[in-house]
């Protein structure tokens, strides 16, 4: 398994839910489901390794994340969250070549490696285009898009993202989820993501975990709703 | 990458076209024969154009971090209070009647700003927020300068003309033996911030983005800061206060180069400091500090107008 947790408590100073046992490996795609404030975007912390875990175990590629250093961390694991706060000169090129940091020396050089993956990134994502416009004017859905690629460039093995599709429109949304799929089918990529739109996630996620009542219960996507997990999102 | 590659050829041609012209001119005229044997030439001329040059890049590189590491386009050495305490340690040291050379006066500028970065930095963990961190910055300066004024008012006069004199800010100040240490000193602020290119790349959007790049942040965020302040304190300790270069040229550089990358900003802004630095230096009767913003206002005035105009084309 790529990541695997074991009565796992995550919370900042009191336990969100009660000890989850989870795994997912690479090819899968998982969607968090849940209220806001139910706890997702403070697991998928948990997972990028930017807050202990409370108690348990988390394990990423046979060890455990707390062991590994920052550097070698994030050439294994990026956590994509919307709304940063974008310099205004930054052009979508720059952003997305950020993903090269993990690799990079001491002075932040690119290689011709690191250039022609940053390409390969941009087009993945359908922005070749737009890598000479700046970041901060772009609309809120290729902004997204554009957050993913510098993921895509960081080619890490768990790619986690935190409602990704919060502000695209549904054409748009649903190319992301399933771009997502084909990413992590091609790549062999793990992607945990938390989203508030469930139709997408039982139809292209592999498994689904939902936060609530304190507790977070695991189900693959297709079973989720005959086992009563999505009735709190009946219409 | 044309436009990089332009924009530093003719940044460099202009800085040696002004040293060139700060060397060969002055008050006094000296022949062309002459020059280059004349004891104007090596103890005044050269000493104050080296001056221009360390200062302009000195305070433009240490400009440049701090509004990267604070994330606030008005940081700088002046408004953050580093450049204040630096010059508090100053007046400390030269109102109080003590000097030991240049070291002295090095140090005690290094150990003033170090002291207002290590507050500043303390307020900036605590409330993350770039508004309270200026406000914060300007009440610290403030403040010093409310020191300053009980040490002048307690102070005699030869202390105090000494002391006004520093503070008008001047590139003629610097004397042959200090050039070394000058050097040495900006080298060492230069390594501290260069090694420190990747963390500024990642941290201009935020430290939680720079961290999930594999950055030390807290290290990183150390070495900037102990970086800026040794090139204000170094700035401040030879050629006194000098404002303005801090603050506005970083934004020069962003608005030339049009990039956010700092493997470019940093020389970028090291070159357009030093060149607006040469260029106030061309007048050294006058205030250093009213000849800097007396010329580089307009300059930097005259490229924003210019690219907000492009922008609206």
């Amino acid at each position: 398994m790529l990541l695997e947790c074991r009565r796992l408590s995550f919370g900042y100073a009191k336990p969100l839910a009660k000890p989850l046992d989870f795994a997912v490996d690479g090819g899968q795609v998982v969607a968090l489901l849940g209220e806001n404030g139910s706890g997702k975007s403070t697991l998928l912390k948990t997972f990028a390794g930017m807050l202990l875990p409370l108690e348990g175990s988390l394990e990423l590629d046979g060890q455990p994340v707390a062991a590994y250093g920052l550097r070698e961390l994030a050439r294994k694991v990026a956590l994509v969250r919307m709304g940063l706060s974008l310099p205004d000169q930054m052009t979508v090129e720059e952003f997305v070549s950020l993903g090269r940091s993990p690799y990079a020396g001491v002075l932040d050089g690119r290689s011709a490696e690191d250039n022609r993956i940053v390409e390969e990134s941009l087009k993945e994502m359908d922005l070749e285009s737009f890598k000479g416009r700046a970041v901060a004017e772009l609309s809120d859905g290729e902004r997204s898009r554009v957050y993913l690629a510098r993921a895509l460039a960081q080619r890490v093995k768990l790619l986690l993202l935190d409602e990704p599709d919060a502000f695209m429109d549904i054409p748009r949304r649903k190319n992301l989820f399933v771009t997502l799929q084909r990413l992590s089918r091609e790549k062999g990529m793990a992607v945990v993501l938390s989203t508030h739109w469930v139709g997408y996630a039982e139809k292209y996620a592999d498994k689904i975990l939902c936060f609530g009542k304190g507790s977070v219960v695991e189900a693959p996507a297709a079973e989720a709703r005959k086992l009563g997990l999505l009735d709190w999102a009946e219409v | 990458m044309k436009r990089i590659v332009l924009c530093f050829v003719l940044l460099s041609l202009l800085a040696v076209l002004l040293s060139f012209v700060t060397l060969v001119s002055g008050p006094v005229d000296v022949p062309w024969d002459a020059l280059l044997s004349s004891q104007i030439f090596w103890e005044l001329r050269l000493p104050r154009v080296v001056a221009a040059l360390l200062s302009g890049v000195a305070l433009s590189v240490a400009g440049l971090s701090l509004q990267t590491v604070f994330r606030n386009p008005l940081a700088g050495p002046f408004v953050l209070g580093i450049s204040s305490g630096a010059s508090f340690a100053v007046a400390l040291s030269m109102l109080a009647g003590f000097s030991f050379g240049h070291f002295g006066t090095l140090g005690a500028a290094a150990a003033g700003s170090l002291a207002v970065t290590s507050l500043v930095l303390g307020i900036s963990c605590r409330f993350r927020n770039n508004t309270v961190l200026l406000v914060a910055g300007l009440l610290i300066g403030y403040f010093i300068d409310a020191c300053i004024s009980l040490l002048i008012s307690w102070s005699d006069a030869e202390s105090l003309r000494v002391y006004v004199s520093w503070g008008m800010g001047s590139f003629g100040r610097l004397t042959c033996n200090g050039i070394g240490i000058f050097a040495v000193a900006v080298f060492v602020g230069l390594v501290l911030i260069g090694v420190s290119v990747r963390y500024l790349n990642g941290a201009r959007l935020g430290d939680e983005f720079a961290r999930g790049l594999g950055i030390r942040v807290p290290l990183y965020k150390k070495l900037v800061l102990l970086g800026a302040s040794v090139l204000a304190a170094s700035v401040t300790a030879f050629c006194g206060p000098v404002a303005f270069i801090g603050i506005a040229v970083p934004h020069l550089a962003y608005l030339m180069f049009r990039t956010s990358n700092h493997r470019v900003l940093l020389p970028a802004s090291a070159l357009c400091g030093a060149v607006i630095a040469l260029l106030a230096g061309l007048f050294p009767t006058y205030p250093l500090n009213a000849v800097l913003s007396l010329v580089g206002v307009p300059v930097i005035l005259w490229v924003l107008v210019r690219h907000s105009a492009k922008e609206e084309l």
